[in-house]
């Protein structure tokens, strides 16, 4: 019973990722544009499921708040209010299917290739951390060394990506925007 | 003593059999309380005056005060088999699935809804005390001479978990709304959603304000430094935020006045009109439980959690009594009786406001709860830099 939990417990990583694929594949697979937002949304919510098992619980639980709480419910928003029945006459997602696996192929290559070194080669001599010398030595919990990372040691580009949002976020209102006088 | 990973899981599945269990019963009684109190607000005849009959046990004494020109005291009670009725009527009724709804988001709407309304439970802490609530006797297999401890788990991300997790909660509205392939659900649906990821930002605002007045993200630590270790003025943001924090409560659960999701007179019953039978019943138990939560994270980081006065004044009771003192230590009771409470304002609530229109709901959200839950936060920020 006790080999039996524990064998499970280390194999919970393995468990999630392969389910997170499948979810993926589902969205990838389905025909029902609903049907890839709930695969969409079971991908995301095992990927949370990993970094909980990773003990990277504050990125867990942000994967869960931002990615299955807001942005997938606004994708199943889009989906919803555009009517893609008209568009399945025009057969436009069917056609692209060799651009699509060169694509997918291109991409696989540039990759892989940019992590070979980290997939295959040997193993990295110190775990990577954020910084430990600043707390002395001192044990966070995650949410604590998240916030030490974002706001203590990397504060410049952290607003520098914020302001790239907010740049693309006004222009999305402006090429949205209609006219008006 | 370490515990076995076997002993741990058997715990943790001992309590989670416990806390279902209270509150599968929790919530018919909330339906029946629902029935009462509204009946006695609106001075509705039936749910008031079922009772009071002349024959029976009570008959006597239903008589006398009848004879005295009052209702019987006994009446509060009575009906109180009408909710058995109710749970069989849902077990029972046929499951009708329309025929051009999507069936497998159909059957999946429901228990999306409610899974999610359940596991939040997981990082609400009942009973903050190393202690526990009992110890089980040695003789127990597995468990035995282990203690029962007041919460499942501890986690400190414990307040993120519950608002993440709440957070899945929105697609069983939408996704039930829109399989039913029938335009009064999917309206309802669309709305919910709207209305939900509108009002999750004043709400984190306004969690924030705690989060900020201690430092920590674990229910458990954030309930008891909260009533213990706050200076006087950290009441004032404490104050103010806990009626912020209850209105987004109201809207994230879809209740009166913000039940835009099923108001009855636009949508028919807006997200759930096509379920029937227990799929509708789950509906109605993911609800039930929402308020259960909003009501129990409200009594925790508001009113003073598992101690005995809110906002933060039992500091100051501790200051003046000393912390050995009997009104100084953290109870069960308490924090069931300030659930009670605040849940007993969610009937209230629904008894006496009207339903606001859909723009109106929009504007509160966005234009006065946003800014007015930041401003709370600055005043909380202020209290920290200067107090703390």
């Amino acid at each position: 019973m006790e080999n039996l939990l524990i064998s499970l417990a280390q194999n919970l990583f393995p468990i999630f990722g392969l389910l997170a694929v499948g979810g993926a594949a589902l969205m990838v697979a389905s025909r029902q544009a609903v049907h890839s937002v709930l695969g969409f949304l079971f991908a995301m919510l095992c990927v949370a499921g990993c970094f909980l098992t990773l003990e990277a619980e504050f990125l867990g639980i942000a994967q869960l708040l931002v990615y299955a709480g807001g942005i997938v419910v606004l994708f199943l928003f889009v989906v919803m209010l555009v009517e893609l029945t008209k568009y399945k006459e025009k057969d436009i997602f069917q056609k692209q299917t060799k651009v699509a696996l060169l694509a997918v192929a291109g991409g696989l290559l540039v990759v892989g290739g940019a992590l070979r070194n980290a997939l295959f080669g040997p193993a990295a001599k110190e775990a990577l951390t954020l910084r430990p010398e600043i707390t002395n030595g001192a044990v966070l919990g995650n949410a604590q060394a998240v916030s030490r990372g974002l706001f203590a040691d990397f504060l410049l580009p952290f607003e520098i990506l914020s302001i790239i949002l907010l740049v693309a976020l006004v222009g999305a209102v402006v090429l949205a925007k209609t006219e008006r006088v | 003593m370490p515990m076995t990973l076997t002993q741990t899981v058997v715990m943790a599945l001992i309590q989670i059999v416990v806390l279902l269990a209270v509150i599968m019963a929790v919530v018919p009684i909330i339906t029946f309380a629902e029935r009462k109190v509204i009946g006695y607000v609106q001075v509705r005849l039936g749910a008031t005056r079922i009772a009071g009959g002349h024959v029976g046990i009570t008959g006597p004494i239903n008589r006398a005060m009848w004879a005295l020109g009052r209702v019987p005291v006994f009446s509060i009670l009575r009906g109180l088999p009408i909710f058995m009725a109710d749970g069989l009527k849902l077990l029972t009724k046929e499951d009708v699935i329309p025929e051009k709804a999507d069936k497998l988001v159909f059957i999946l709407a429901p228990a999306i809804c409610m899974v999610p309304a359940f596991a939040v439970f997981a990082a609400i802490t009942f009973f903050p005390g190393a202690e526990g609530l009992f110890t089980f006797p040695a003789s127990f297999p597995i468990v035995g001479g282990l203690k029962f401890m007041g919460f499942l788990t501890d986690i400190n991300v414990g307040l993120l978990y519950i608002l993440g997790v709440a957070s899945v909660g929105v697609y069983g509205i939408v996704l039930g709304g829109w399989a039913s392939n029938s335009k009064y659900p999917l309206l309802g649906g669309l709305r919910s959603a709207a209305q939900i990821v509108s009002y999750e930002v004043p709400l984190s605002m306004s969690l924030l304000v705690p989060v900020l007045l201690v430092g920590s993200l674990s229910f458990r630590e954030l309930s008891v430094k909260l009533a213990t270790e706050m200076p006087l003025v950290a009441a004032v943001p404490l104050f103010l935020g806990f009626f912020f924090y209850l209105t987004c409560g109201f809207a994230e659960t879809n209740r009166v006045p913000f039940d835009l999701a099923e108001a009855e007179t636009e949508l028919v019953s807006g997200f759930h009109t096509e379920y029937t039978g227990m799929k509708m019943g789950f509906f109605f138990l993911a609800e039930y439980a929402n308020m259960i939560v909003v009501s129990a994270i409200a009594a925790a980081f508001f009113l003073g959690g598992h101690y005995l006065l809110p906002f933060g004044l039992q500091s100051q009771l501790i200051h003046a009594l000393g912390a050995g003192h009997a009104l100084n230590q953290p109870s069960i009771l308490f924090f069931v009786g300030k659930v009670g409470f605040l849940l007993f304002v969610f009937l209230w609530i629904r008894a006496t406001l009207p339903r606001y229109r859909y723009d109106q709901l929009m504007h509160v959200g966005w234009k006065f709860l946003i800014p007015v839950t930041l401003v709370n936060l600055f005043i909380a920020a202020a209290i920290k830099f200067v107090w703390m």
